[in-house]
């Protein structure tokens, strides 16, 4: 904690903050000191001991670093997709790149007196808002669709060790507009923790796809928090696909707070080794006929844990709420493990709300069914595991992203 | 025994009935014709107490203000609706939930209850009457029936239940043809000096196996014409637009 | 008012509500040594049984009552209750039904529970516990020619030490958790049973619990085992007079089921659940814990839960023996401002073991239900199976429907279902009723039956009877 002190002094002084902001982020910071990083005694790490991971993972974790920024390595860069760009390196704003679009219809704001959005919701960020370096805030005006999609690069190089760093976006679609995000990670960093938190502010009739990629193997341990504000008949849908980390978890708290917004949420983990992430979503039906769905589908093998907890909470003003919650692991080796938790609140009568969780191996039948068929026993398993996963794939809405992600996890139909 | 005068009904402040006279006398079976939206599902849920709709004018049956009963009083004093969806309840054996109802309007009329045993009997009876599958009956009330099951378990419910008054929602819709036949057996075979039918139904077929003594035309909200069975037949030919 | 709604009125108290008037031997007030003492000292109990108390109470000291469930009570102020409180009559005990105090026998008539010679009839052994002691244990005759002891646990203790001191605290240790040691510490009566090797129990064995005395906590133990390739039924009861104070009520529970046994486990739980401004009422904490202990052994939990102004119970089996199984049937009802947070667990530790969780949430008025529940399946139980149904029903927006499932799988060869669903009774299914003739009360009885089907049907044939009824009571007057 003496380390986390000092470095909260360097970035203080390195930054050049209003008397406001720094007393925001002093609040902050103690808000952290004061609980630390989560372990398994607080209900919502119950599966996940943070502290722990990062004690095992991370010697001498610092909160500060001075790293100068290189050259953005764009092997990263997803080609053959025209693209606009927000590139953050090492947790510092590097590249902003609007080509496709009219400027005058998307603002950018990067004020870090300005960043004082997020609540303090847990300790995570609490530090992320006592500690963030760089910030960026991206508003689509009234009725303004981007022509091409937005992919905010997080990557990190391969002199970062040992550091925690924090990111923080805030996304605001005006009336009836649109966006379509993909978050990706571009790791050649060892044992970080990198701390990222999103706001979304969703206005009436507007559209946001949230596609959250963590596809490239590596050893940093990440937490991503998203808070998404849903106005009336506005849509989110978000896809997470989470294989890259050691340690990854994605929280999603979604507030649907006026009637005929809809919230969609699918994943898939896909872990090997000791790998162990987690999702955990709450989705707060705050007004009447709001909808939400989610479908996670975990593939576990060698030693690795995948957690799902999903909660669906109902308002008792939310009459005629639609929620729907489905989870399925698939567990493929002995040393694996899976645990859920998926959680619904009603307080309102009139509602529909259901949940499903099934965790286990692959169907015995089936695989014999393949086989005897002519297909091998690993071609079998294959098949089924390809299939199992296809499913969540399915879900996602824009057909290019659809197909860039199944390239990704190597999916073949 | 049913006297409807200048019946007005509004639901959501739209008013689908607007001041519908008929008279129905013991022993007759009276048909209701209309196209679509007309109010003859109306009709059938004002007649026989669903809330959600604001009610005017004047409904005697039996000489008591039928408007003013309870919808349980309603089926306790005779009146039977045959359901156009018969609801499905989870978990509820069909011959729990018959008995269950019989003997509350045997209770309500100072009738003696039957038990398991006469009850089984009554069921077994009527049951066979109507070439009803006996094992339906020991299945959950209409979970997993298909729809000509539902519509015959309506009828069997019926004839159990013995009503002064059934009003037959919509009960042709969705039946073939040998359906049909079995559910218009189980009517006809029903039909007596002291009960009376109010069919509602969207086409003539079913006409052909009920015959109707009078036929009256729906068409937004009032009867246009009445007739006898005869008018069936020419609405097939001619269609509702001629009357509107 | 006209005679069916005076009728309905009367239903809508609580029939159990009545008390009666018996003079008391009670333990000083309060919590300490000295009581524990007097405790053991009025049962006659042989020293051994004093210090595993003891040992108790000192954890207690150590101890923090649990916060993390739903519905939150005021303080407990555990040095203003009685911990020991019997009918004076008692203090020689009768030596048969004839002796026992009439105003006794006239309480349990009330109550339906039929302890002389009629209950021949019935068929069922039953054991009654009245405040804090076993009153009456009938047709011990029949079942002594089996060797099946049935007794009340004070009695156990005196006559059974060797499988009492084996047994007692093997599942839910002294240690285990706040309310739990605090029985430990000053349990008071309970029943004892013990099926031999080989034996099937002839009859539904049956204790009839009842708080009668104010300010009273009641603290009973109930040690159930079934030795290898026995089987036993166990029903149990409960009711409780109309004060307008909070009673505690905190029993332990333990079943160990050897080889190839089997014990279904029956409750039908109707204490007094306060008044319709949730005045007084029983808090009902009670720790219920199975130890398949035994390879092919079976434990089956059934319970209907309708009365206490807060339940806070997770019946639970411990799944050792290869292939024994556990299940869980459960209705909870809470209507007005009655709180439950009830489910279970299933630890899964042998190899092919089974769990079944079949739960159904009915809340109404201002009340809020809670299913909270946990499978749990070890590295080395291969081939587990699990599958869960989790329904809630809803009567109103006031009232509050949660479902807490936990579950934790380390072993690829096992297998989870999890499946939850939150409905309501639609108007169009109370039209439908009403229209066949039903009143609303009926019409509401007889869908929240359909809707807890599944579980009554696990229910022995008497008490089904009586839970059917029960479940359209405590539903009165929350529609319409």
């Amino acid at each position: 904690m003496e380390q986390l002190k000092v470095d909260f002094d360097k970035v203080i002084e390195s930054l050049k903050l209003s008397r406001e902001s720094i007393n925001f982020r002093k609040k902050n910071f103690n808000q952290f000191i004061n609980n630390g990083f989560p372990n398994k005694r607080v209900e919502d790490w119950k599966f996940s001991d943070l502290n722990q991971i990062i004690s095992s993972n991370i010697e001498n974790l610092r909160f500060y670093t001075d790293l100068e920024l290189g050259e953005t390595d764009e092997s990263t860069f997803i080609d053959k997709f025209a693209h606009n760009k927000i590139i953050f390196l090492n947790g510092i704003i590097s590249k902003v790149d609007f080509s496709f679009e009219d400027d005058s219809k998307v603002l950018i704001t990067n004020d870090l007196n300005q960043n004082e959005t997020s609540k303090e919701v847990n300790p995570l960020v609490s530090l992320n808002n006592a500690l963030v370096a760089s910030y960026i805030r991206v508003t689509v005006k009234e009725n303004y669709s981007l022509n091409k999609p937005l992919i905010i690069y997080n990557i990190t190089t391969k002199k970062l060790k040992s550091t925690t760093i924090n990111l923080k976006t805030d996304i605001v679609l005006e009336k009836n507009s649109s966006l379509k995000l993909i978050n990706l990670c571009g790791d050649n960093s060892e044992n970080n923790f990198i701390n990222i938190v999103q706001n979304f502010d969703i206005s009436q009739d507007a559209i946001l796809k949230n596609y959250k990629i963590d596809h490239k193997k590596n050893s940093n341990i990440k937490y991503s928090y998203n808070n998404i504000n849903l106005e009336k008949n506005s849509i989110s849908e978000n896809f997470i696909f989470s294989t890259g980390s050691k340690f990854m978890k994605n929280e999603i708290n979604c507030n649907l707070n006026d009637k005929y917004s809809s919230a969609f949420i699918n994943g898939i983990i896909n872990l090997t080794n000791s790998q162990h992430h987690e999702i955990k979503t709450n989705i707060n039906h705050l007004a009447e006929n709001t909808k939400s769905y989610q479908l996670i589908k975990s593939v576990l093998n060698d030693n690795a844990k995948g957690i799902y907890q999903g909660k669906i909470y109902v308002d008792s003003k939310a009459q005629k709420t639609n929620g729907y919650q489905l989870s399925k692991a698939l567990l493929l080796s002995e040393n694996t493990e899976f645990d859920g938790k998926p959680e619904l609140e009603i307080y309102a009568d009139d509602v529909k709300c259901s949940h499903g969780a099934t965790s286990g191996n692959l169907d015995e039948d089936a695989i014999f069914y393949l086989m005897s068929r002519g297909l091998s026993n690993q071609q079998s398993k294959e098949l089924l595991i390809n299939g199992f996963l296809l499913d969540a794939v399915e879900k996602i809405t824009d057909i290019e992203i659809k197909d860039l992600i199944k390239k990704m996890i190597g999916i073949v139909e | 025994m049913l006297q409807i005068k200048d019946l007005k009904a509004k639901i959501d402040n739209k008013e689908i009935l607007k001041g519908l006279n008929l008279e129905i006398k013991p022993g007759e079976v009276h048909a209701i014709m209309g196209p679509n939206g007309s109010g003859k599902s109306t009709l059938s849920n004002v007649l026989s107490g669903k809330k959600g709709y604001t009610v005017s004018g004047d409904v005697t049956y039996f000489n008591e203000n039928l408007l003013e009963l309870e919808i349980e009083e309603r089926a306790h004093k005779g009146i039977f609706l045959a359901f156009q969806y018969p609801l499905e309840i989870p978990g509820v054996n069909t011959n729990i939930f018959l008995k269950t109802s019989l003997n509350a309007v045997k209770k309500a009329n100072g009738e003696k209850e039957l038990d398991a045993i006469e009850f089984l009997k009554l069921v077994k009876k009527k049951a066979s009457e109507l070439k009803f599958d006996e094992n339906i009956l020991s299945r959950q009330l209409n979970v997993g029936f298909s729809g000509g099951e539902k519509k015959k378990n309506e009828i069997l419910q019926m004839s159990i239940l013995n009503p002064k008054l059934s009003i037959l929602d919509e009960t042709d819709s969705g039946l073939d043809i040998d359906a049909l036949k079995i559910v218009s057996d189980g009517v006809n075979a029903s039909r007596s000096k002291e009960s009376s039918f109010l069919i509602i139904t969207h086409y003539q077929r079913l006409l052909e196996y009920i015959k109707p003594d009078f036929v009256h035309v729906l068409i937004n909200g009032q009867i246009v014409k009445s007739g006898g069975s005869e008018l069936a037949l020419e609405l097939e030919n001619k269609g509702y637009e001629s009357l509107s | 008012m006209d005679a069916r709604e005076k009728e309905i009125e009367k239903l809508k108290d609580y029939k159990y509500g009545f008390s009666t008037d018996i003079e008391n031997t009670r333990a000083p007030k309060g919590l300490n040594e000295e009581v524990i003492k007097f405790i053991s000292n009025i049962k006659k109990e042989p020293k051994w049984m004093l210090d595993w108390r003891l040992k108790a109470f000192e954890r207690l000291k150590q101890l923090k009552e649990p916060n993390w469930q739903k519905p939150k009570y005021p303080k407990i102020d555990y040095q203003g209750l009685y911990y020991y409180s019997a009918p004076k009559s008692m203090d020689d005990k009768p030596k048969s039904l004839d002796e026992l105090d009439p105003k006794l026998l006239e309480t349990y008539k009330k109550l339906g529970i039929p302890l002389q010679e009629q209950a021949r009839l019935n068929g069922i052994a039953v054991d009654a516990v009245f405040d804090s002691v076993s009153v009456a244990t009938t047709f011990k005759g029949e079942l002594n020619k089996k060797g099946i002891i049935f007794c009340s646990m004070s009695e156990a203790i005196r006559e059974h030490p060797e499988l009492v001191k084996k047994y007692l605290g093997s599942v839910i240790p002294l240690t285990d958790h706040y309310f739990a040691t605090l029985n430990s510490a000053v349990f008071t009566d309970g029943s004892f049973v013990y099926i031999p090797e080989g034996v099937r129990c002839p009859m539904e064995l049956s204790t009839y619990f009842r708080i009668n005395a104010t300010e009273t906590g009641q603290f009973e133990r109930t040690l159930i085992i079934a030795d290898k390739g026995s089987y036993v039924s166990y029903l149990e009861g409960c009711t409780a007079p109309m004060r307008d104070e909070n009673q505690l009520h905190a029993a332990n529970v333990e079943l160990i089921a050897l080889d190839d046994a089997e014990i279904k486990y029956s409750t039908v739980q109707n204490w007094y659940p306060g008044d319709k401004d949730g005045v007084g009422g029983i808090y009902n904490f009670v720790t219920k814990r199975g130890l398949c202990k035994g390879k092919n052994s079976k434990i089956s939990w059934t319970q209907v839960e309708t009365g206490s102004a807060i339940t806070w119970k997770y019946p639970s089996c411990i799944l050792k023996g290869d292939n024994s199984v556990g299940e869980f049937y459960s209705i909870a009802i809470t209507n007005n401002h009655q709180k439950a947070d009830t489910g279970t667990k299933m630890i899964h530790l042998g190899k092919n073991t089974k769990s079944k969780i079949i739960s159904k949430g009915i809340s109404a008025g201002f009340a809020d239900n809670t299913y909270r529940g946990l499978v749990d399946i070890a590295r080395n139980a291969d081939n587990a199976r699990n599958f869960t149904q989790c329904d809630s029903l809803l009567m109103g927006n006031k009232c509050g429907a949660h479902t807490v499932p936990y579950i934790k799988n380390k072993n690829s060869s096992s297998n989870i279902e999890h499946e939850a669903t939150t409905s309501k009774i639609s108007e169009e299914q109370l039209f439908y009723c009403n229209q066949r003739g039903l009143n609303q009360e009926e019409a509401v009885s007889l869908i929240v039956n359909g809707f807890c089907k599944e579980v009554l049907q696990q229910l022995p044939m008497e008490f089904a009877v009586e839970a059917q009824k029960l479940v359209g009571i405590s539903l009165e007057g929350s529609v319409g």
